[in-house]
């Protein structure tokens, strides 16, 4: 208090202010000042992040249904919960949801690194490189998906007649976005597609953080670069690393607009990631309780992921 | 340990001159110090012996093998770079084994444990091992990086300025320990420095490089005595030799324009002197005082007497006592 008073009637003193103006910023305490800054932000917090989560966890536990907004509610305890976490088509969606996080982060991760290592070794033109690699990323996810059903196209898709090129397969013989068994690949491609230059982004500047002079003294120590690579860039670029993953599996885990535009979760429910099923039963059912309980369950096994997960990147971040 | 010989170097780096033409030979078990100012080319040369950098003509060569091809694991040399430069996410014990674990090296696992607690022993880090590089303070983690370089036995070390980022009670402690070491080990040393005493107290022989290149090279006291010319003069000494027109004395020889007067070589008479100076300022650092005076416009600055009672405003007397004489490219004149 004390001190911000002192600070302001020397800057006041020495810049022309309206008096008025003066006294009414002298009058608040620190406290105040404080308050007056984060309120506004507190608010909006409140009015679009607390609140729907309040309201849908007392949603879960009831039968209310959003286009029947003026029925008797009724109070269900964890029925829903029960019904869902038992639910098979509920855990297929899951499974869906896994191998879709699971194998685009591995990609992502694998080729994202991979390219900023090659991109940190500064050939010339690296800058032209990495503008060009990082164009998908700017893309929007739509847009992705829109273009990226017409790569997959089975008579006039380039996709396919790459494939067809490289391979000698007839580029109709398949179908990217209809077979059961390729679709949910088809999604693994166009998110690696789309989001490893974020990760190669990530790690990059994992790699350039990692001062010359460590390698200068490996290099004299008779370290030869395969061993730098082990003991030096990967444990020191490994929180770059694992900060992409997190983002990424979070991202992926919520996936929604590009495999709805892709693929709609089809064939069947081969590529019905969580949340297309929750919309379903959100939107399309209008099953307001059960798909709110559907959406509490997939917030607290991400939120809880991300914490341990969280924990473990501290504790590499701290060795 | 080896003999080490740098024959008519040269290196640029895009249009800076780094180093130019220079020739220098660290014998077997020798410490010499290269001394100079920030850019002279101090690191650069450094560099050129470890092979981070290759030179653009002349050629190196260590225990008589050339070797100025060869990338910096071939040529057996050590590093402590200025800073630290430790393997933040291992402990002082792997940072120190790192070397020794090279698989060309093949040292057996016990043999590298007794080397390193050796050699931390020596440094008195003995109780660090375990901990990790990050963990220490700035004096034990510049420890290990020398620590680092004495596990192993190779032909030279290369010091960049080792010392230079501990602060001036730990740097006194170290110059000590260090110079203790390397006789210990007949380990031959090349050190990099801008710090005078550090040079003189190491150092059996010093080499003050400016411009990238190398001015003279000789002993601290032959450097200091007998400067070829006045860049190197001004490099040794505390305070700083003053260097005045030739005009302000009498006695100078023919084409002499400098007189560089070193504090032992300006007596200071209350009467009697060649020439008349005032006081204008004194610096009391216990055990003796820097004597500011003003001589005909000239500052200068020597060594008085804390006992002497003067004070700003008094009039002293100097009078030369064989000081140095520099022609007016610098070089040097004799008396």
């Amino acid at each position: 208090m004390n001190d911000l008073s002192a600070s302001s009637r020397i800057t006041y003193g020495a810049v022309p202010v309206q008096p008025a103006v003066v006294r009414r910023i002298r009058g608040l305490s620190d406290k105040a000042l404080a308050w007056l800054f984060i309120t506004p932000t507190m608010v909006l917090l409140l009015a679009i992040n607390i609140f729907p989560l309040v309201w849908t966890i007392y949603l879960s536990f009831t039968n209310y249904r959003a286009n029947r907004a003026n029925a008797p509610v009724k109070w269900l305890g964890i029925d829903w919960y029960q019904t869902i976490l038992t639910d098979p088509d509920i855990w297929a969606a899951m499974q869906v949801t896994a191998h879709f996080v699971f194998w685009t982060v591995v990609i992502e991760t694998v080729l994202g690194f991979g390219l900023a290592f090659l991109i940190d070794k500064k050939f010339r033109g690296h800058g032209v490189w990495t503008t060009i690699i990082l164009l998908p990323m700017m893309l929007s996810p739509a847009v992705v998906g829109n273009f990226w059903t017409f790569l997959y196209q089975p008579q006039i898709g380039l996709f396919n007649y790459v494939v067809a090129f490289l391979t000698g397969r007839p580029a109709s013989s398949f179908q990217m976005l209809g077979d059961v068994t390729l679709s949910p690949w088809a999604i693994v491609i166009v998110d690696a597609w789309m989001w490893t230059p974020y990760v190669m982004l990530i790690c990059l500047a994992g790699l350039r953080s990692i001062p010359d002079y460590i390698y200068e003294a490996a290099e004299v120590d008779r370290a030869s670069k395969w061993r730098q690579f082990w003991s030096i860039t990967l444990p020191m670029a490994l929180p770059f690393i694992m900060l992409a993953v997190l983002f990424r599996g979070i991202e992926n885990f919520k996936m929604f607009d590009m495999v709805n535009l892709l693929t709609g979760g089809g064939p069947g429910s081969t590529t019905e990631v969580a949340s297309i099923t929750l919309k379903r039963a959100a939107f399309e059912s209008w099953r307001t309780g059960y798909s709110s309980a559907f959406a509490i369950i997939l917030f607290v096994t991400v939120f809880g992921l991300a914490n341990i997960y969280v924990k473990a990147l501290n504790r590499v971040k701290s060795r | 340990m080896a003999e080490v010989e740098i024959r008519a170097v040269s290196k640029a780096f895009k249009k800076t001159q780094a180093v130019s033409d220079l020739s220098l030979t660290v014998g077997d078990g020798e410490f010499v110090a290269l001394l100079g100012p920030t850019g002279a080319g101090k690191t650069t040369t450094l560099r050129l012996i470890a092979g981070l950098e290759m030179p653009d003509r002349g050629s190196i060569r260590i225990g008589g093998r050339d070797v100025t091809g060869d990338a910096p694991a071939d040529r057996d040399v050590a590093f402590v770079f200025q800073q630290y430069s430790l393997y933040p996410h291992l402990t002082v014990f792997e940072n120190m084994a790192f070397a020794l674990r090279a698989p060309i090296r093949r040292v057996p696992e016990a043999e590298i444990r007794a080397k390193v607690r050796e050699v931390a022993c020596l440094l008195h880090i003995e109780t660090k091992l375990d901990n990790k590089a990050t963990q220490l303070s700035g004096g034990q983690m510049q420890r290990v990086a020398i620590g680092r370089a004495l596990v192993r036995s190779p032909a030279i070390y290369l010091m960049d300025e080792p010392l230079s980022s501990l602060d001036a009670k730990l740097r006194g402690e170290m110059r000590l320990e260090l110079k203790r070491i390397q006789t210990d080990l007949g380990a031959t040393i090349l050190y990099v420095t801008h710090d005078q005493t550090e040079a003189m107290t190491m150092a059996s022989r010093i080499g003050v490089i400016e411009g990238g290149r190398l001015l003279q090279i000789g002993t601290p006291r032959e450097i200091y005595e007998n400067p070829i010319n006045a860049h190197v003069a001004a490099r040794l000494g505390q305070p700083a030799i003053n260097l005045l027109p030739a005009t302000l004395f009498a006695g100078a020889p023919r084409g002499a324009m400098t007189i560089g007067a070193r504090t032992e070589h300006l007596t200071i008479a209350r009467g009697g002197g060649d020439v008349q100076a005032t006081v204008k300022r004194i610096e009391h650092l216990g055990d003796q005082s820097h004597l500011h005076l003003d001589l005909g416009g000239q500052p200068v600055v020597t060594l008085s007497d804390p006992e002497a009672r003067l004070g700003p405003g008094d009039i002293v007397s100097l009078r030369l006592n064989k000081p140095l004489f520099f022609d007016a490219d610098g070089g040097r004149v004799a008396a």
